[in-house]
């Protein structure tokens, strides 16, 4: 069962390590007015595939699995989130269905964020905005790997070393 | 009508029977090659338009009718991208570069450090990944409306894709510090960004699913077809047409087969009156076979 818990992410000591949560004091206190701590058991299901996304969760503590699956059930891991990863980021920004589905592999801290709250803080917070984008540029990084492992089977090719 | 435009690196000089031959612009020296017709003017700095000189000649990169400016821009409203404040496109204005490519220009290579964005304004774009071996899978066609090289440029890490054009296209390019600088000083843009970056990732967990759980060849093609058959308005129709733009072999890199395999599918499809060709045209005669098709492979 999934419990709140109050932590203000203001006194986390973890915040300067993790992408997302390098806020400005001001955004991070914004942040804490809308957000929503839960504490989950290992084996919760956050979204599943196909599901309408209602918004992000900020994983605080604990690992997930985000995996995809066919109408046979066969299931394919697309990769393993640590903590820091905010999920179901891009599915809560282009307002679609989830485009897999997110499994605590531990039990987990996790900040779930309204999608219409989501929207209107990043509107309102430029730097967290910047954060969502650097983010995404990584996870779409990470899928083209997946994609380049799963269709050529094969390691990424080698690149020439640049500075 | 006669155009000079300023902003490509080489021009065709068409007449109404079609191109005549190609001027490469060495700026800001014009320089004509093979007795091209002389323009107007050499001064290529502004748009010109007026009455067609005697041979009818008008000045067009590729055949392109080149959009100059994103503020005047008709087709911004449906673009996610471009669709921003005036105060923004300004600053957009200021920092692109508006560039012309022929079919089959290599935009940027996989591997290769990010220099900036490419916001794709006309013409279409083949994305691709690329094994050691040679291999090619295609992910994507790219529309006009895109930005190209996104996550890259934002991260800083090399290009993962080849973006290589497949029509004549017209490109808005823009360096690496300039978008970053864009980025942070319009919120607008940024929240832009992000949901063009969703889309990409949305589009990327997609092929995973079909080329990690799909069970054959038949089943990705299928799937393939009806993707592109929904398009256009046609999703509705009973038998919905499609515009085969790729060949067997670029198709067979979208569903990472072979080029023999795709031609024996398509020659299966019209035997068992699934499909029908007409020309490039596609028209799928039994979309509840596909579909099945689709489903069990």
């Amino acid at each position: 069962m999934e419990s709140a818990i109050q932590q203000s992410c203001l006194n986390c000591t973890l915040r300067p390590d993790r992408l997302f949560c390098d806020l400005p004091s001001s955004v991070l206190q914004a942040l804490d007015t809308m957000k929503q701590t839960l504490s989950c058991p290992r084996n919760t299901i956050l979204f599943r595939e196909g599901q309408a996304a209602r918004g992000v969760f900020i994983l605080c503590e604990g690992r997930a699995k985000l995996s995809v699956c066919s109408e046979s059930g066969k299931r394919l891991i697309l990769r393993i989130a640590v903590p820091g990863e905010v999920l179901g980021l891009s599915a809560t920004l282009t307002g679609t269905a989830h485009e897999v589905t997110a499994e605590l592999l531990d039990n987990a801290r996790v900040v779930l964020v309204k999608r219409k709250d989501l929207l209107r803080f990043l509107r309102e917070h430029r730097e967290a905005c910047l954060h969502v984008v650097t983010l995404l540029s990584q996870n779409l990084h990470v899928a083209y790997d997946r994609v380049r492992s799963v269709g050529l089977g094969r390691a990424r090719r080698s690149r020439p070393a640049h500075a | 009508m006669y155009l000079c435009y300023q902003s490509q690196r080489s021009v065709s000089v068409r007449t109404d029977t079609g191109i005549v031959t190609s001027v490469t612009r060495a700026w800001p020296k014009l320089q004509i090659v093979a007795g091209a017709p002389q323009p107007e003017s050499r001064d290529l700095l502004q748009i010109r338009t007026g009455p067609c000189p005697k041979g009818g000649v008008v000045l067009s990169p590729y055949g392109l009718d080149i959009v100059e400016s994103c503020l005047t821009c008709k087709m911004r409203s449906e673009r996610i991208f471009c669709d921003l404040p005036t105060a923004a496109l300004e600053s957009f204005e200021a920092i692109k570069y508006a560039t012309a490519y022929p079919k089959g220009a290599v935009l940027f290579v996989e591997g290769q450090a990010p220099r900036g964005i490419f916001v794709l304004c006309k013409g279409r774009v083949k994305l691709s990944i690329c094994a050691t071996d040679g291999k090619t899978l295609i992910l994507k066609i790219a529309e006009p409306g895109e930005v190209l090289g996104l996550s890259a440029t934002v991260s800083g890490k090399p290009y993962e894709l080849t973006a290589e054009t497949i029509d004549p296209c017209q490109v808005n390019f823009v360096k690496r510090e300039d978008f970053l600088r864009f980025l942070r000083e319009h919120s607008d843009a940024c929240f832009k960004v992000a949901e063009q970056l969703s889309e990409k990732y949305n589009n990327a967990c997609h092929e995973v699913r079909s080329l990690g759980l799909s069970h054959s060849a038949g089943e990705k093609l299928a799937k393939l077809l009806l993707e592109w058959s929904s398009r256009n308005g046609e999703a509705a129709k009973q038998e919905p047409r499609l515009k085969l733009a790729l060949t067997h072999e670029e198709i067979a890199q979208m569903i990472g087969t072979s080029r023999e395999t795709v031609t024996r599918l398509f020659a299966d499809l019209k035997k068992r009156q699934i499909i029908q060709a007409k020309g490039s045209t596609l028209v799928v005669r039994n979309k509840v076979a596909l579909k099945t098709m689709a489903t069990n492979g």
